[in-house]
């Protein structure tokens, strides 16, 4: 038996080579952009399919490779499978901003991928040293496609900011790992649950400072609160179309490394650390909630109801690895339709656009129907209306709050999605009742791309089909555990 | 059962409405005959349905049952019983005539007729539903056609009223939502399996406390619905604000869901809490009926006053069900479906003249019966139904109702009363504003008189007043088992004791007039 799994490292490496191709094609030939795609496709293609050979070879034989550094478990392989997957619809709702870039679009291309590559690592670390890496990759990939457009001061003041902060919470999260380390003297995952099942500390402040620090370190790269304060500014600064991409692959990666750390090398101080993520979880529901309320751009109201929702999906985590088969179904349905969302904006206000004021969808309905038809579709779902795929997935999160014993949190959840109406059903009045667009004398038809209408439909699918079919989605998450 | 008659009753209009949005959009005189001959082979179902109904069986009948997630214990699981079976066909009865008399919707007229055709199935859904979930599900996404039926075909303050319409509603959801879970947790811990079927929650042993809690989270949802007193000040913005066919489903079915879900939910699931609490609600609905009656007879607006009669005439239902005694539980179900037929022809009544005139200010119009004598006699006729005129359907409803009160609180059952008084004020007055005296307004002179279409959207109405009023004994034949039973279970849980029985006297009024 040997420490060696290449099937553990498949999908990155596709994604890797991917990169490196893309990167050798581009200053050797200059193809066109579009060949650049193809190349791109087929990288996530063969990541997809490594991701699902994972999971057919993992599901009976959960293992741990690489001396410890990295799990080849359902939990891996599924997230392996959701990141190509959103990679994909991404870079589709992510192509008229590539083709704008002109010779630029293949380290567009290139950094995707980079940071598809390092969350996918972050689900399957195994090692702190591990996930660290794994973050370090991701967050800087992102850093670089927040300032990508960088003769725009928003786009650099997005990228600055998001550096500063996100270093900051790297380091936190690096002395999280040095506490955890200085208490169970060890740095892998799995090394540190064995310890802590088998041993009483007789002094557990350093370990709780650690599991804190940890927590709050991963907070913040899924934007929950109080460590929010950056997603407003970046996700608006940002070009429209990787807005999107940041959040939805951020909040998979991180919950994933966050449910992983938590139940498995934590999994013993449940009673300790669950009254945390539970407050963090109601106060990112109520900031979240009520910021957005008080919005007038759309991509701020996104980036506020995305606080609110890493809040809902806190609220599953508290039950532990009982909760984890719905927070990934919560995380991994909200990811598409956070996706759909910025990628109707970025049709609407122009791929590169920073400034998306609500304004921009009065009477969208009229201009175009499918883009106000997708749109009023996601705002329904991210409500937590019936027949969409936020309901049930909250439905979930609230039933595991529950029978964990946090009865207040699931209360507070369900009032708080109440107020949350008020902002998404403001967008649907706007596009479908709004007295603007009849008075506007010639509306402007607005051309949706082909990619971007195949990202919507795909988006849409999800949001309808894992609404009123959830069966198949949950037996999978059901089986998505870590080792 | 060769087939699945419930699940046809609520997917069958679900699949009118992709049939009318895929409609091909150079045939737009396509739609209303399409929609309509839809909604009537849906009400031929109903029509099955009530034929094929066992009588004397009070549990559930015609149940469909299939696992959804059988990990989280929810099921597609339908059932109909004589509380349920009339409010379906109320409901299937409302649609073809909501849908007749919007022939006149211009704007956008596919989008409307398909979201009334969800809107009928989601309301089947609601009241064949007996799993919590699936409930929850039909209960709150029926928000949706309803919200953009007043707010794109609504009147001027339609945004304001759509949106105050969701956001009360989806406040009380959110309560219930919470409850639901909170059944399905201790239904966890007692059975060792979650499940949220409504037959298998019956069998829970829920304590006194977390009773008192649920009836409360479930009782907010259904108060807001109904609406009880203080949760109705949604109402008068929404019905006044709809359509003419969202003003009718609104006052005819959307209401009964919350009077429904007390009876279905609320007294079977914590017996307990509710022989407590029933006092309390059922005062709760006697103010309404006199606060709902007093604020009618002032309302300057034609609309406006039937909006507040149904607070009014809702409050009849909840005093009946809260009685706890099977005359008053019976009287309270046949009364939400009077009121449905009622206020339902009292609402399109008042779209033909709104068409007619553009507006609903009753000092805008008066003597109209010279010009238009078939809606006067129309409107009178109705406006008797709907204050309880004996021979028509609701004196059968609040005379059953009052009975039933009168053995377990008299005060209430007496101040009660006075609400029928009040009915023939407010709408006796507003018949002789509008109708009587001679015509001063030059064009309430020259108004046209009804139509073939609007005679023949009435007729049906005022045929089942009639038949209700004086032969209502095939409907409670049916109802009362269902009613029987769940005062039985609330007897057999509790130490209530029905105050007395007064079954010797209280002969249905309709042997009399067999």
């Amino acid at each position: 038996m040997t420490e060696i799994s290449y099937l553990a490292v498949g999908p990155v490496a596709a994604l890797t080579l991917g990169v490196v191709v893309i990167l050798l094609v581009e200053v050797t030939w200059k193809p066109p952009t579009a060949w650049l795609g193809a190349i791109a496709g087929v990288s996530l293609l063969g990541g997809f399919i490594l991701a699902v050979a994972q999971w057919v070879e993992a599901s009976d034989d959960p293992i741990i490779r690489f001396r410890g550094m990295l799990a080849l478990d359902p939990f891996a392989a599924f997230g392996a499978v959701v990141l190509t997957v959103l990679g994909a619809v991404a870079l589709l709702v992510a192509w008229p901003l590539v083709v704008e870039q002109g010779r630029r679009a293949a380290e567009f291309i290139a950094l995707v991928l980079l940071a598809l590559a390092g969350m996918i690592l972050m689900a399957a670390a195994a090692h702190f040293i591990m996930l660290f890496l794994a973050l370090e990759v991701a967050s800087i990939s992102l850093y670089v496609l927040a300032g990508f457009n960088r003769h725009r001061a928003e786009s650099n003041e997005a990228s600055i900011k998001y550096f500063l902060l996100g270093s900051f919470a790297s380091a936190v999260f690096l002395y999280g790992v040095a506490l955890s380390y200085a208490a169970t003297g060890s740095l892998s995952l799995y090394d540190t649950a064995e310890f802590l099942g088998e041993t009483v500390l007789l002094d557990s402040a350093a370990l709780l400072a650690g599991i804190g620090l940890l927590i709050v370190g991963l907070a913040f790269k899924v934007s929950a609160a109080p460590f929010h304060m950056w997603a407003p500014d970046v996700y608006q600064g940002a070009a429209s179309g990787v807005s999107g991409f940041m959040t939805a692959g951020a909040k998979v990666a991180g919950f994933a490394a966050l449910a992983r750390i938590t139940v498995t090398s934590y999994g013993p101080y449940i009673s300790d650390w669950a009254p945390a993520v539970g407050a963090i979880a109601a106060l990112s529901v109520l900031v979240g909630t009520m910021l957005a309320i008080a919005q007038s751009d759309i991509k701020r109201m996104l980036a506020y109801s995305s606080i609110a929702h890493a809040g809902f999906i806190l609220t599953g985590l508290v039950a532990g690895i009982d909760g984890v088969p719905y927070v990934w179904f919560y995380v991994v349905t909200y990811a598409f339709q956070v996706l759909g969302a910025f990628a109707v904006v970025s049709v609407v206000s122009g791929p590169s656009g920073a400034k998306s004021p609500l304004t921009d969808y009065a009477g969208l309905a009229q201009r175009a129907p499918v883009l106000a038809g997708s749109l009023a579709l996601l705002m329904f779902s991210m409500a937590g209306i019936p027949l969409t795929a936020g309901f049930l997935s909250k439905l979930y999160v609230f039933r595991e709050a529950v029978d964990a014993g946090y009865l207040w949190l699931a209360v507070l959840g369900a009032v708080a999605s109440v107020a949350g109406l008020f902002f998404y059903l403001r967008v649907i009045v706007l596009m479908y009742m709004s007295p603007n667009g009849e008075k506007s004398p010639a509306p402007t038809d607005i051309r949706v791309g082909d990619p971007v209408r195949l990202a919507l439909t795909s988006v849409a699918v999800v949001t309808l089909a894992f609404g009123i079919v959830p069966g198949p989605l949950l037996d999978v998450v059901t089986s998505a555990l870590p080792f | 059962m060769g087939f699945n008659v419930l699940s046809l009753l609520i997917w069958l209009p679900v699949a009118g409405a992709a049939v009318v949005i895929g409609l091909p959009r150079r045939r737009p005189e396509l739609v209303v005959p399409v929609a309509f001959a839809l909604s009537v082979l849906t009400l031929g179902l109903a029509g099955f349905l009530v034929f094929d109904f066992e009588t004397a069986n009070g549990g559930f009948q015609f149940i469909e049952k299939t696992a959804i997630a059988p990990d989280l214990g929810i099921d597609y699981h339908l059932g109909v019983d004589g509380i349920s079976l009339f409010l379906v066909a109320l409901t299937a009865f409302l649609f073809p005539i909501s849908i007749l008399a919007s022939v006149n919707v211009a704007d956008r007229r596919k989008e409307f007729m398909a979201a009334v055709l969800l809107l009928e199935g989601a309301l089947i859904g609601v009241f064949l539903a007996l799993d919590l979930v699936l409930f929850f599900v039909f209960f709150e996404v029926l928000l949706v056609p309803m919200y953009f039926l007043i707010g794109l075909w609504g009147g001027e303050r339609r945004l304001e009223a759509a949106l105050k319409f969701f956001l009360y509603t989806a406040l009380g959801s959110a309560f219930l939502l919470v409850g639901i879970i909170f059944l399905s947790a201790q239904a966890n811990d007692q059975f060792g399996s979650p499940t949220f079927n409504y037959l298998e929650l019956l069998n829970l042993d829920i304590s006194r406390s977390a009773q008192y809690w649920l009836f409360g989270a479930f009782g907010v949802a259904f108060a807001i619905k109904v609406p009880l007193f203080p949760f109705h000040t949604w109402l008068p913005d929404a019905h006044t604000e709809a359509p003419t066919a969202g003003s009718v489903v609104l006052a005819g079915v959307l209401l009964k869901m919350g009077t429904y879900g007390f009876l279905r939910f609320n007294l079977n699931l914590f017996p307990e809490a509710t022989v407590q609490l029933a006092g309390f609600l059922a005062a709760l609905g006697v103010f309404g009926i006199i606060y709902g009656a007093a604020v009618a007879i002032v309302q300057p607006d034609l609309k406006r006053l039937v909006a507040y009669s149904s607070v009014s005439h809702l409050g009849f239902v909840v005093l009946g069900i809260f009685a706890l005694t099977s005359q008053g539980v019976s009287g309270g179900v046949i009364q939400m479906v009077n009121h449905g037929l009622t206020t339902g022809a009292l609402f399109l009544l008042v779209g033909m003249i709104y068409e007619r005139r553009h507006t609903r200010e009753i000092a805008a119009y008066g003597g109209l019966q010279k010009a238009m004598p078939w809606f006067a006699g129309f409107f009178l006729f109705t406006a008797f139904a709907s204050a309880g005129l004996p021979g028509l359907n609701g004196f059968v409803g609040e005379f059953l109702i009052l009975l039933g009160s009168y053995g377990r609180y008299p005060v209430l059952a007496i101040i009660a009363a006075f609400g029928v008084l009040l009915a023939a004020v407010y709408l006796l007055w507003a018949y002789e504003r509008v109708f009587t005296g001679e015509p001063d307004k030059e064009e309430n002179r020259v108004l046209s008189d009804l139509g073939l279409r609007e005679v023949g959207i009435l007729v049906p109405l005022v045929a089942l007043v009639v038949l209700l009023g004086v032969y209502p004994k095939p409907a409670l034949d049916r109802i009362e088992p269902a009613v029987e039973r769940v005062l039985d279970r609330i007897e057999d849980r509790t130490d209530f004791e029905p105050p007395l029985r007064i079954d010797d006297i209280a002969v249905v009024p309709a042997e009399d007039d067999q």
